[in-house]
């Protein structure tokens, strides 16, 4: 808070030196913004020239912005093009992650927004007595179901499988809350046009109604890419073979297997980073559905 | 019937199914697959690369003959890897077990009991087998020993002025060389924070964790209290450290960066150095003996079966050629462990006189404890020894014995 | 948008969401107005069916994967269950509550010990990164609101990125920059401080703290305190505050939330009419003095959803424990989620891994309750919400 504090000092003349007091502020004001935004940049920074660096490099340099000498060995190691030692199943990691992911945000996107349509538009009974459990179920937080989750897919004969690691991520109780959110605004009169017209309520919905949804799909389909690419403990409950890792439970077993401690930082660091991109790319490039995403809704906290 | 009334119906449906093909089988055995090629998974904790490579060779021999398939995965962490899937009714086929785990694992009637089919089962030394025989039954072949011995950087050692007349015998002794090995940059001894490598000390002063028979605990004897003290005036004097201190995974690790002089560790890092660290030369020697004399922990592993395996026939076939004796030697060549059969012991120690400290601790090792429940236990003293540099190792050992004595009386 | 902020963060935070003007007659009227030519009954059955049908994905999926295991995972937490045998046939061994008295009596043993160890942790993990990250928003969100600050919006991107990235790759950064010949303690060298090693050292801030200043030996716990204790633990155990172990994961979280917090707060300042503060500064009010009596009062509503949001939160710090520290050092990392996870598939003790999930079920729901009421005396709106469907 030292940019507030910094705007309180000497009040009692303001108004005689207001204009140099005001530049002074002003700069002092951007001088902590800026370090501030350095500091929440840095460790991307040091962990992209770390990626480039050798293991002794990196052991002896932490800090050093200049990879000496420079290695794509990492990344080398990384794809399976050769590199020295051991090399880790990420291409096997990455394969898993994109399945998921794509599987995962294509049900969310379809699941939440028939769900959302029908809590908003449809009169059916029981409805209301759906919503409240919707909203009790969104208050469970998701670590205290890890254990339960395994119980549950053991049960279903769905532990270490990929059906496992997707069904229960198809349906996200926020995304149907927001969805929902979203249909109560769309104007009746549209759909009544469209049933006049003689549509059921499928094409209605199908032709009519999610069209104009556009804008809360496409956040829906970004805030789903978004958490199911990072979705960490469920994959971890849900799977035990390595061939079923995905970028984060592989990294995290790598990264916390006490065997490799202290070693081979580069590598991991590249693995990191190279989990990190996709979500990356489509952060900057669709900015501001993030943005929407920790607002309007808030339910992805 | 509509609609309406249908989704819950086949709610419930989906659950009446899940009920059927639940994940947690009360039968201990599966239905054998008995077609001819057969796919096995085998999951080891491995000591490094030296090792996982061996087993993957060795695998892909066996599979080459047989016609059969065969995926060897190194768990990052074993215990929670295999309770995992054990839990979850999809264990792999083969697996490590070791000695520490193998009371829980039999005790629930996970592992399938093959001893009797192997021909050679006599060739194991008796407390080998009884090591991995449960209700009197011999279940699992054991896959070979270890013992802990102390690895020293020989480079260091001549450049601190020290010859072999130095070789520490006796704990004073361990203590000023390891005092003088230690410099800003170097530790003179680097061990893990685990009752597996201090626990050395314990024996040596005499003590240990529970009596002979493991029917009570003996961890706050005097002699216990004696071995943690010095490990802590060593801690003190900075002359020991341990791994995460010099930001490092484990012993052989600080030795091969060279951030460590010396270390006590087991069989396993003659492989981890050959393959990681090929450069740095290192001799092993004995561990210091105590007031009460030598000491060493020895610890073994057996190749276990899954009761839920469906390829129990392929799975006993693929560890017989596991432990042949010529496979045996070849695994002891490649990540230095003791050979488990008898047979193949000698021929070990006259094919790697460098490794005769750990060949010799085998005689007088002591064994890990395995009394079932006791995992929680054990990792709590770990911890406890973790902090021990600024902790009363009575209050440790007294916590231990509290928490041991509590585990007994409930049986696991 | 952190995972650790995922999930149980819906209720409350429904306040936030701008509730859009749906008309007083609601969803529910849809059908009834219905164009003629069918009857309304014949709607309504029509779309009865096809309500049903919409929702049914939503109702297996959420009642496979979230009811049927808590229920599920309320039996075996009253049963001793080495995960080796079907918990649910007549064989299992039936506790009764002895999982739960087992954590909070002293009759547990160990495992009383670690859960309260782990709850002692978390609680000061609480106390540390939900004022940090509230304040460390709030002044984010001031600075880049402030209107004489150009190009805003790379400096919005930098704070928000964090918040957005995997937290096993950040984690992964953090246990690189953090090493103890690492780069964090690379940059205090520059400043002339030897920085600790930072994840061995289990000793707690507030002892090391003071005893930097000399008060006390943080290795030599005083007597009176470390004699006696309450809980399975001593007052010097009590007292001592995150480890240094801690800290580092406290960083993290606040380097990771505070980003998406402040979106909530810069979207709250946008609706502060600028003209009320200017009014102020025209009547001669300090810009400190217009902050506190014009703009605070004007965020209250944010800052009470993004303190709950982080109270929930932080009472589920697990992944950054995976990684970096798995409970260690001398279990000062240690926090109940993770102890309900190794206790469940490294010690095969699902039962206590059971009833410890429960335990934190009960925290986090009780936290929940205690701010909704807390909140300004009203018939919140989520009630309102609810009230309106009902």
């Amino acid at each position: 808070m030292s940019i507030v504090r910094g705007t309180t000092r000497g009040t009692a003349d303001r108004a005689a030196r207001r204009r140099p007091r005001r530049s002074a502020t002003t700069a002092l004001l951007l001088g902590v913004t800026v370090l501030l935004g350095v500091v929440y940049v840095l460790p991307f920074v040091i962990q992209l020239v770390t990626s480039f660096k050798t293991d002794p490099d990196a052991a002896s340099h932490p800090l050093s912005l200049l990879p000496n000498p420079f290695t794509l060995d990492s990344y080398r190691r990384l794809f399976g093009l050769g590199g020295s030692g051991e090399s880790v199943p990420f291409m096997r990691w990455l394969g898993n992650s994109v399945l998921v992911t794509v599987f995962v945000t294509v049900g969310r996107v379809f699941f939440d927004s028939l769900a959302g349509y029908a809590l908003a538009r449809l009169d059916f009974r029981g409805r209301n007595l759906l919503f409240n459990g919707l909203l009790t179920v969104m208050s469970v937080p998701g670590v205290v179901l890890l254990i339960p989750k395994f119980l549950v897919l053991n049960e279903l004969g769905m532990f270490d499988t990929y059906a496992g690691m997707i069904v229960p991520l198809l349906v996200d109780a926020a995304g149907v809350f927001v969805m929902r959110q979203f249909f109560l605004s769309v104007p009746k009169e549209v759909e009544e046009a469209a049933r006049i017209d003689g549509a059921g309520i499928f094409r209605t919905f199908w032709s009519v109604v999610l069209p104009m949804a556009r804008p809360a799909l496409i956040t829906l389909t970004i805030l789903s890419f978004q958490s199911s690419w990072n979705e960490f403990t469920h994959f971890l409950v849900a799977t035990q073979s390595p061939q079923y890792e995905t970028l984060t439970t592989g990294l995290a077993r790598f990264v916390s297997g006490s065997l490799s401690a202290g070693t081979q930082y580069p590598l991991k660091l590249t693995a990191a980073l190279v989990a990190t991109i996709p979500v990356a790319v489509l952060f900057f490039v669709f900015q501001r559905h993030f943005v929407r995403g920790a607002n309007s809704g808030s339910v992805k906290g | 019937m509509n609609v309406r009334r249908a989704a819950p119906a086949a709610l419930c449906g989906a659950l009446l199914l899940a009920g059927c093909s639940s994940g947690f089988g009360s039968d201990s055995s599966s239905k054998q697959d008995s077609e001819g090629k057969q796919h096995l998974t085998v999951m080891i904790g491995s000591s490094g690369d030296a090792e996982t490579n061996a087993v993957k060779a060795a695998a892909a021999a066996w599979a080459k003959k047989t016609g059969n398939t065969v995926t060897v995965t190194a768990a990052q962490n074993l215990d929670q890897q295999l309770g995992q899937s054990l839990a979850g009714g999809k264990p792999p086929d083969v697996f490590y077990v070791g000695s520490n785990t193998f009371a829980n694992y039999a005790k629930g009637n996970s592992l399938y009991t093959y001893g009797d089919q192997l021909s050679y089962q006599n060739d194991f030394s008796d407390s080998l087998r009884k090591s991995f025989s449960y209700n009197g039954k011999f279940v699992c072949a054991p896959k070979d020993t270890s013992t802990l011995a102390l690895a020293v950087n020989t480079a260091m050692w001549q450049k601190a002025g020290l010859t072999a007349a130095d070789y520490p015998t006796t704990w004073p002794q361990l203590e000023k060389v390891a005092k003088k090995l230690t410099s800003s940059k170097v530790t003179g001894l680097v061990v893990d924070a685990s009752y597996n490598e201090l626990g050395v000390f314990m024996k040596q002063a005499g003590g240990w964790i529970t009596d002979p028979g493991q029917a009570a605990m003996t961890a706050d004897s005097a002699a216990n209290v004696k071995a943690l003290t010095f490990v802590k005036k060593l801690l003190k004097e900075g002359a020991l450290k341990y791994p995460k201190q010099v930001d490092t995974g484990w012993g052989g690790e600080a030795l091969g960066t060279q951030k460590a002089a010396m270390t006590i560790e087991g069989n396993w890092l003659t492989g981890a150095m050959a393959s990681d660290y090929p450069k740095v030369g290192y001799k092993v020697l004995p561990l210091p003996v105590g007031s009460a004399g030598k000491g060493t922990l020895s610890f073994s592993t057996c190749w276990g079966i899954a009761n839920k395996s469906a390829h129990h026939a392929a799975d006993v076939s693929l560890v017989k050629a596991f432990t042949a004796v010529p496979q045996e030697l070849t695994f002891a060549g490649a990540y230095g462990v003791l050979p488990s059969r008898t047979s193949a012991l000698a021929a070990y120690s006259a094919k790697y006189p460098a490794n005769k400290a750990f060949a010799d601790g085998e005689s007088y090792g002591q064994g890990p404890v395995t009394l079932p429940g006791f995992t929680k236990v054990l990792a709590q003293f770990d911890t406890d020894l973790a902090g021990l540099a600024t902790a009363d190792p009575k209050t440790i050992l007294s916590s231990l014995q509290k928490n041991g004595t509590a585990a007994l009386g409930s049986g696991g | 948008m952190r995972k650790e902020q995922q999930g149980g963060t819906a209720a409350v935070a429904l306040p936030a969401v701008r509730t859009r003007p749906t008309g007083r007659t609601g969803p529910a009227g849809t059908g009834r107005t219905g164009p003629g030519g069918r009857s309304r009954r014949g709607i309504r059955d029509r779309q009865g069916r096809w309500g049903w049908l919409f929702v049914s994905p939503m109702v297996i999926v959420l009642g496979l994967f979230l009811l049927l295991p808590i229920l599920m995972a309320l039996w075996v937490s009253l049963l001793h269950w080495d995960g080796q045998s079907d918990p649910f046939t007549s064989a299992a061994d039936f506790v009764g509550v002895r999982n739960y008295t087992d954590l909070f009596g002293s009759s547990g043993g160990l495992t009383h010990q670690l859960f309260m160890i782990s709850l002692r942790n978390n609680l000061y993990y609480v106390l540390l990164v939900v004022p940090l990250q509230t304040v460390l928003a709030l002044g984010l969100a001031l600075a880049v609101n402030s209107r004489r600050l150009r190009r805003k919006g790379p400096l919005r991107t930098a704070f928000f990125f964090p918040s957005v990235t995997s937290s096993i790759a950040i984690s992964t950064v953090f246990l690189f920059l953090f090493q103890g010949s690492g780069a964090v303690n690379a940059l205090l060298k520059w400043v002339g401080i030897s920085g600790p090693k930072w994840f061995t050292d289990a000793h707690g801030l507030v002892w090391s703290v003071l005893g930097a200043v000399g008060l006390v030996d943080p290795d030599k716990p005083v007597h009176a305190l470390a004699a006696h204790g309450v809980l399975g633990l001593s007052w010097w155990d009590w007292l001592a505050g995150p480890s240094i172990a801690m800290c580092t994961i406290i960083v993290l979280a606040v380097w990771t939330t505070s980003g998406t917090f402040m979106l909530m707060f810069l979207a709250a300042l946008q609706d502060v009419p600028a003209e009320l503060e200017e009014q102020a500064t025209v009547d001669g009010a300090s810009r400190w003095q217009s902050l506190r009596h014009v703009t605070l009062p004007a965020l209250r509503p944010v800052i009470f959803l993004v303190v709950t949001l982080g109270l929930i939160g932080t009472w589920q710090v697990f992944d950054a424990v995976y990684v970096m520290s798995q409970g260690a050092p001398g279990n000062t990392t240690l926090t109940p989620a993770y102890l309900s996870y190794t206790s469940g598939f490294q010690d095969s003790d699902y039962g206590h891994a059971a009833a410890i999930a429960f335990v934190l079920l009960a925290i986090i729901m009780l936290v929940q309750r205690v701010l909704l009421r807390e909140r300004d005396g009203q018939p919140s709106r989520i009630r309102r919400l609810l009230g309106r469907n009902r």
